[in-house]
């Protein structure tokens, strides 16, 4: 089955968007990136030797394979500062694909959705491919939407907590609105999180800590990417109605002796 | 009660266990298969910095490394006082460095975590970072100052605590080439590949990233991996750099003998030891951005060593369950001179049955599961 999505002029077969970051060392980040079958990957800025990113200490370690390339803006506190890095990331050849990460606290570096809002603005007139990061609130994803971006990104939790979906009634409703693809990025904890946000609907999701948090990273992903198509599969096949009471699966037609 | 151990590997660890058993009153003998210091030993840099090393938190390979940092002031005093050889140990503190503004939201969470746990760190910036640091290049937006770590002379600490082991009556046998457990479950036997055997009643091994040979020995999976660490030093007398300086892609450590030690790559390349131009034209280019007078100059040594990895990042530290005669003490990547001492006493304690290893769980050696 062919079951693509699209998000601004990229064809994207994969649903899993994977964070480069927190692995334990390159041999294991890079079997993990693989077992993933993720297409897409996300990095900090701030993090990466933007003069020569083939050289940098995480990307050198990926370049052998054709992945798109979604830098982040990570540690940004205002709308100029996430603009400021994201240009920096254009220039340096990495990729005009910008996730905006903008956070005002550094104990739950929630996304800060009014800075949000206006460096997705800045950054789509300039032509950046944009898929801001931003709470799971439905009015303001809409925004964004119409803001220009080409999917957005909800949390189903904080960074890095591995809460899993606090809020799936908002998240449901996000899908809904939608015309862009929605993403849920960031608070994911375990296969069933993933799968979780899959039968909700959403388009795609984004996981980093989960992983290269695991015992054994490798593994997780492979996981990971089973339950993110399950997840997929349930979503497209329908689930069935909830009832109260039992109700024997063959119908009393098939036990008649006739 | 005294026993006779046998240590398997003559890295930093391994000399650290026999060191603290020794001292201990245990009869230890060190099997190293080719001569000790080797390997990730020789290659260090001598980094003494929990806290710059682990950026995200503090979780148990944190605390272990505070751990260690805090025993070194009394450790290296015995080590010199054992061996009679003097080694550089500097408390120089440390300068994490960022060029983004972007990056400074990250520094107040490591700065109020570092604080919680007995450091006094603070983010230094403009008039103050130069003063600290005066040929740090000027668009530097920021540093984390970490005055607590203290960076030591690897080759040299690894040298005295060989000479110390020897002189406190460790026997020490190198060139053992292959060696393999042959009993480890009534008493330990270890052949070498002449054929000689060693027995004794206790086994430490401290293999580094050769440890996963012994998975069908043991029937648990080990899974290490070899890393390399590709490193260079510059000829570095009229650049005075003050602190250790870390930054995203790498680090700077000035030594006493006048040289600024740089490292480090971390390459997939298997058992490789070679030092590659990539490899070291990638750290050049990226020191120059740290200190613009290193532009034009050249690394005048270059070297590599195998850092051994583990899956989840800690290292397997404890007994087995199946026989605590064996206990495993490797796995430490890129902190095994820093956890030498935390390590060393953690074993022996273990050894002499003092600590519960509950502590210690994280590290289990058995928490990969089984073959």
């Amino acid at each position: 089955m062919r079951d693509l999505f699209r998000i601004g002029n990229q064809e994207l077969s994969s649903r899993f968007f994977i964070g480069t970051g927190l692995f334990p060392n390159p041999h294991v980040q890079k079997e993990a990136i693989k077992a993933s079958g993720a297409q897409v990957l996300t990095f900090a800025i701030r993090r990466i030797n933007l003069e020569s990113a083939r050289d940098d200490s995480i990307l050198q370690h990926v370049q052998d394979e054709a992945y798109t390339y979604l830098p982040n803006t990570s540690g940004a506190r205002t709308a100029d500062e996430a603009v400021r890095i994201a240009r920096l990331a254009r220039a340096s050849g990495l990729s005009d694909w910008i996730k905006v990460e903008i956070s005002a606290n550094e104990r739950t570096l929630l996304p800060d959705p009014i800075e949000t809002l206006k460096a997705t603005e800045i950054l789509v007139k300039e032509g950046f491919t944009v898929l801001p990061y931003i709470t799971d609130d439905p009015i303001m994803c809409k925004r964004l939407e119409e803001a220009g971006a080409a999917a957005v990104m909800p949390g189903a939790a904080p960074i890095g907590t591995g809460l899993g979906i606090l809020n799936p009634y908002h998240l449901g409703l996000i899908v809904e609105e939608a015309s862009v693809p929605i993403i849920v990025d960031a608070g994911l904890g375990t296969v069933s999180d993933a799968a979780q946000a899959m039968e909700l609907g959403v388009s795609a999701v984004l996981m980093n800590t989960p992983v290269a948090k695991a015992k054994d990273p490798v593994w997780m992903a492979g996981a990971m990417r089973l339950a993110i198509e399950a997840g997929r599969l349930a979503y497209l096949s329908g689930r069935m109605e909830k009832k109260k009471y039992a109700s024997a699966s063959s119908g009393y037609e098939a036990f008649k002796l006739n | 009660m005294k026993e006779q151990v046998i240590v398997m590997g003559g890295g930093v660890i391994g000399l650290s266990c026999a060191f603290e058993l020794r001292k201990r009153g245990h009869e230890v003998t060190v099997m190293e298969t080719s001569r000790c210091g080797g390997q990730a030993s020789g290659a260090a840099a001598g980094m003494l910095a929990p806290y710059s090393e682990n950026v995200e938190g503090p979780d148990a390979f944190f605390q272990l490394g505070l751990e260690s940092l805090q025993l070194y002031p009394e450790w290296q005093a015995a080590v010199k006082l054992a061996s009679g050889h003097s080694f550089e140990y500097t408390n120089s503190g440390s300068l994490y460095a960022v060029f983004h503004d972007a990056d400074l939201l990250a520094f107040e969470g490591r700065q109020l975590w570092q604080c919680r746990h007995g450091a006094s760190s603070r983010i230094v910036e403009g008039g103050e970072l130069q003063r600290l640091e005066p040929n740090l290049a000027s668009n530097v937006r920021a540093a984390l100052y970490t005055p607590e770590e203290s960076h030591l002379y690897a080759p040299h600490y690894v040298k005295a605590l060989e000479q110390g082991c020897r002189l406190m009556g460790v026997e020490i046998i190198e060139q053992l080439e292959q060696l393999a457990v042959t009993e480890w479950q009534s008493e330990i036997r270890v052949r070498a590949a002449d054929g000689r055997i060693f027995s004794g009643d206790r086994l430490v091994v401290c293999s580094g990233a050769w440890a996963k040979e012994l998975e069908e020995t043991f029937g648990i999976r080990i899974p290490v991996y070899p890393i390399r660490g590709q490193i260079c030093a510059y000829e570095a007398d009229a650049l005075p750099v003050r602190h250790m300086v870390f930054s995203s892609q790498g680090y700077l450590v000035a030594k006493e003998n006048g040289t600024l030690v740089c490292g480090a790559s971390e390459d997939v390349a298997g058992f490789d030891t070679s030092v590659t131009d990539k490899g070291i034209e990638r750290l050049r280019k990226w020191n120059r951005r740290l200190f613009p007078e290193l532009e034009h100059r050249d690394p005048f040594h270059r070297w590599a060593g195998l850092r051994p990895s583990t899956q989840d990042g800690f290292p397997l530290l404890g007994p087995l369950s199946s026989s605590d005669r064996v206990i495993m003490a490797a796995g430490h990547y890129r902190n095994g001179i820093l956890l030498s001492p935390a390590t060393a006493r953690f074993v022996a304690d273990c050894l002499d049955e003092k600590q519960t290893v509950e502590c210690k769980k994280a590290f289990s050696p058995e928490r990969f599961g089984y073959l």
